[in-house]
């Protein structure tokens, strides 16, 4: 039971961060039709920033935090704004390819960037908490709660705010809201932003854990990538829960089944959820 | 026709350019060396750190220079990333041999490039000597180019799993190991020694390269109340493997022992010495001269790592060759190179056959213990 | 003005086919190692563009089918004994039915979902090739692997003879190819790609051709893993990871998909930008990056718009 329960505990918190990268990336998505494969190295560009904050500049954990989430919405914003921009307007067939070859020449520009300029070998994030709870440190849990925050957030944004209302528009119908005069350069760009904030705020919750490394994008950016497929483009709250059971599945799986296809099982899970619905489990039919 | 010319341009410097890779690097007042290792990917930190060591070795040598036949050379490195890849290797090896005109070649790092790498060196009869491959087929049965100065986990492991079960008297065993040649070839050597003595290996657990959650194997660990337990990966994972064992209890009960990697510098750092406060690890070299080790740190600004020393001991034994050889041709260097017996950083190089093995040195592994943060060898 | 064009169009391919002929009499083993690997990505590259340029779908999984095609062909050969030339056909045919009876229920998913399927299902299959130790030899490698026993004389056990094989299997390829996308069968998916639904309300079983195409995609890389297999004799599951099918989309991508030529100049580039940019170990893949996303600014088209941009006199 004490084994059991502990996994659910690790799944929840790991998934708690592929729940965050995916709920930028749904936004994005869902708007865009472009998977922004980028974010996977906007986080690890925050990481670093977060730590830099931490251990150059002294500034508390929090603060760290902020940095970490400005640098990843303004790297998203600025990817948008100059880049992936100039492929929506044209009408040739294709754009979509374009903007997805664009994602993923990003990701790896500033992922083997951070490779090249803080070599790979791992920066240790200094811990910002003492102590634990029932076997979890207090940070461990403080990923969770922090999700669970920036989730009501984004949800509240999304739901009551006149913006909000703007990108829901957009993502269900791109044509009817610019005829409805919402304008689409405006909501693009909170889009991004906001997904790099996220990015960022799950790259930086995670530091203390894990250490900060060029390559700790590649696993959460492929985890989210699932989510969002898994969630079927749908609400917010959809994301969470599929963040969630994913971490609390792979856990599992890794512990009952086999945990050299930890990484695998999100296959499974896809493959499953997929033909039981294969819009996704809160897809829009 | 103007279209025409612009098609007949694009192809034509393309043309040359490919052409141009091809011609070989002319007379030089250098001796050519190659160095082929991960420099991106999750294996770059061997490459960074062989190549720090291969650094110092350099300003070492190139200060008195390589005198051979009246001639005073210095030492030129060409260097290529192999990102761990059989493939990237295998092109970095035939680059340096057929376009820069190497004498000699330093790596690989991976095993499964090295296993590619050593019939090369044959087929091109140019010497090779790998920085830190370990599994066993690299050098048995061999090549006759092909050289290793660390011993392979099948020498390993029975030279060090007495000294473990003496010590520790287990009658369990666990093993974490990342999922790549050497640990599942170094976790199944030493599984196999531990038998023999009748230790029985009651959890077997794998990870990718690159993962940083552990929690869900060290539950099952926990839960099987093992005596010891053997981690095999690199420092990051290494340094996560420990914290998180620490922060879920399983070093109350469980010895912790480390592959060589968790016997360097760079461990504590990443992991806190309260964290590997008490663990051990497998080690393949001794005391390292202070000033050595001091060095890096000003050099570099970076902790001591074993692959810094394999690398500096490797030039400098390419060097000696060259030297001793008198003579820039490959094929005499790798003959020296069998010749050559002296006491390097890591301990005694001296290339043997023997047990199947061909070219490949004795080192006797040992233990060290980590105690307020410093690395204290055992026995 | 039309003549002309075309006729310089025919003497670069001519130039070019010159050119892959000689190489292993004018260049070094070094070279040719290289031009074989980018004639294997150009396979690889023109084999996924008949799916994802010209059928639509966007797939992430070719290099998995890359890796079954050697890993098959390299086991065969290994453990049975079988002559290279029958379990290279073999190998291709049977990972031409494995995506066949993979590809019924995955095409059945639209455009994203689908993309993520793939990306998993290549990254699984990475997962299978690392973990079965008793079969491929996991992260310890499958080596040994012997070269294609002689026919006709000739010994495979060389660079030139394999580089010529190589090429020969690379043209055949492309041609079968070309054929396919200019015949009615390729006119066919293209409307499907286009407009699914009215092509299934004109009466065309989608599922059918969709299968197919996927399925041809799949089985060609399966020949090419095989060629691969025996060429470099050492096969690491490290070849055939998510990267690589992300670099076989990035080719065929910024080469221009749905043209066939472009994702084999695509290939042809990238590898070539890749090798003259070794010297620089830590930045090569920085300015990699940088130069796609430059090459992409300018032409969004890809290579092949830049081509059909330089031919046009703009």
């Amino acid at each position: 039971m004490e084994i059991f329960l502990m996994q659910l505990g690790s799944g929840l918190i790991i998934g708690s961060v592929y729940a965050l990268v995916a709920l930028g990336l749904n936004i994005i998505w869902s708007i865009t039709d472009i998977p922004d494969f980028a974010q996977g190295s906007f986080y690890v560009i925050a990481a670093y920033a977060g730590y830099f904050a931490v251990t150059l500049a002294g500034v508390p954990f929090l603060v760290a935090l902020l940095v970490g989430m400005c640098v990843g919405a303004a790297m998203s914003f600025s990817c948008e704004r100059f880049l992936y921009r100039r492929w929506r307007e044209r009408t040739f067939r294709g754009a979509a390819r374009v903007q997805l070859l664009c994602a993923i020449a990003l990701f790896f520009l500033f992922a083997n960037a951070a490779n090249a300029i803080w070599t790979s070998k791992a920066k240790i994030f200094p811990a910002y908490l003492k102590g634990s709870l029932l076997g979890f440190s207090y940070m461990r849990i403080n990923v969770l709660l922090a999700a669970i925050i920036l989730f009501v957030l984004v949800y509240l944004f999304i739901m009551k705010t006149k913006m909000g209302k703007a990108i829901r528009a957009a993502s269900m119908d791109l044509g009817m809201a610019q005829v409805l005069g919402i304008n689409i350069d405006t909501v693009n760009s909170i889009v991004f932003a906001m997904g790099g904030a996220l990015s960022g705020a799950a790259a930086v919750l995670v530091s203390p854990l894990y250490s900060v490394f060029p390559t700790m994008g590649d696993l959460p950016l492929l985890k989210a990538l699932v989510v969002v497929i898994l969630g079927g483009f749908g609400s917010v709250a959809g994301i969470l829960i599929c963040g969630l059971g994913l971490g609390v599945a792979e856990a599992f799986g890794a512990t009952y089944i086999s945990s050299a296809y930890q990484h695998g099982f999100a296959f499974f899970v896809l493959i499953l959820t997929l033909l039981l619905r294969p819009k996704g489990l809160f897809g829009r039919v | 026709m103007k279209h025409f010319r612009k098609v007949m341009l694009v192809i034509t410097v393309m043309a040359m350019v490919l052409l141009g890779l091809n011609t070989p690097g002319f007379a030089a007042k250098g001796i050519k060396i190659g160095y082929t290792a991960p420099f991106t990917g999750s294996a770059a930190e061997f490459g960074v750190n062989g190549w720090r060591g291969i650094q110092l070795a350099l300003e070492e040598i190139n200060k008195k220079g390589v005198i051979v036949g009246g001639k005073k050379y210095t030492i030129e490195i060409k260097r290529y990333d192999s990102i761990c890849t059989p493939t990237d290797g295998v092109a970095n090896v035939r680059k340096l041999a057929m376009q820069d005109r190497v004498v000699a070649i330093l790596g690989d790092h991976c095993s499964s490039v090295c296993v590619a790498i050593g019939p090369l060196c044959d087929e091109f009869k140019i010497p090779g000597i790998t920085i830190e491959c370990a599994a066993d087929k690299v050098t048995k049965p061999g090549h006759e180019f092909y050289f290793r100065m660390r011993p392979s986990v099948g020498l390993m492991a029975p030279l060090i799993t007495p000294t473990i079960v003496e010590k520790f008297k287990p009658k369990s065993a666990a093993f974490l190991v990342v999922n790549d040649d050497y640990g599942l070839g170094l976790a199944s050597a030493i599984a196999t020694e531990l038998d023999k003595f009748g230790v029985k290996t009651v959890v077997d657990e794998t990870f990718e390269r690159g993962n940083t959650d552990f929690t869900v194997y060290l539950a099952k660990i926990k839960k099987a109340k093992v005596d010891i337990l053997f981690y095999i990966g690199v420092t990051p994972e290494g340094a996560m493997i420990l914290k998180q064992a620490k922060e879920f209890g399983v070093t109350e009960r469980t010895v912790l022992i480390g592959s060589e990697e968790m016997g360097e510098m760079e461990l504590v750092s990443l992991a806190g010495p309260e964290a590997a406060e008490g663990t051990y690890a497998v080690s393949l070299w001794g005391a390292v001269p202070a000033d050595f080790a001091e060095r890096v740190e000003d050099r570099f600004d970076a902790p001591m790592h074993y692959a810094v020393i394999f690398g500096y001991d490797a030039l400098h034994v390419v060097a000696r060759a060259i030297e001793s050889a008198q003579s820039l041709d490959p094929v005499k260097i790798k003959d020296a190179m069998k010749k050559i017996d002296y006491e390097a950083l890591e301990g005694r190089i001296k290339f043997e056959n023997f047990e199947g093995y061909r070219n490949q040195c004795r080192f006797v592994p040992s233990l060290i213990q980590w105690k307020d943060g410093e690395r204290v060898p055992l026995k | 003005m039309l003549s002309s064009t075309l006729s310089a169009n025919r003497i670069a391919l001519a130039i070019i086919f010159i050119l892959l002929l000689v190489i292993p009499h004018i260049a070094s083993s070094y070279i040719v190692y290289v031009v074989i690997l980018a004639i294997l990505f150009s396979m690889l590259t023109a084999s996924y563009d008949l799916l994802t340029g010209y059928a639509g779908p966007l797939s992430f999984c070719h290099a998995a089918f890359y890796g079954l095609g050697a890993y098959t062909s390299a086991l065969l050969t290994l453990k049975t004994g079988m002559s290279f030339w029958l379990a290279l056909p073999i190998s291709g045919m049977s990972v031409f039915l494995f995506a066949v009876v993979i590809g019924y229920p995955a095409l059945k998913l639209r455009g994203h979902y689908f993309a993520v399927t793939t990306f998993f299902f290549g990254h699984f299959m990475y997962l299978v090739f690392l973990n079965t130790r008793e079969l491929t030899g996991g992260p310890l490698g499958l080596g040994e692997i012997q070269p294609p026993e002689s026919i006709f004389g000739i010994d495979f056990s060389g660079m030139t003879a394999n580089y010529y094989l190589i090429l020969i299997f690379g043209i055949l390829m492309v041609g079968f190819l070309y054929a396919l996308v200019n015949s009615g069968f390729g006119r066919l998916i293209v409307s499907i790609r286009e407009n699914e639904d009215l092509a299934e309300a004109v009466g065309v079983n989608t599922a059918f051709f969709k299968v197919l195409a996927f399925s041809i995609s799949a089985g060609l890389a399966g020949i090419t893993g095989s060629l691969f297999a025996h060429f470099f004799r050492l096969l690491h599951p490290s070849t055939f990871s998510w990267m690589t099918s992300e670099m076989i989309v990035v080719m065929a991508l910024v080469g221009g998909a749905g043209t066939l030529v472009g994702p084999i100049i695509g290939a042809g580039v990238v590898t070539f930008i890749l090798e003259v940019m070794r010297f620089a170990p830590e930045l090569r893949f920085v300015i990699w990056a940088i130069l796609l996303i430059a090459i992409l600014v300018i032409e969004p088209r890809g290579l092949a718009g830049i081509y059909a941009r330089i031919r046009g006199g703009k």
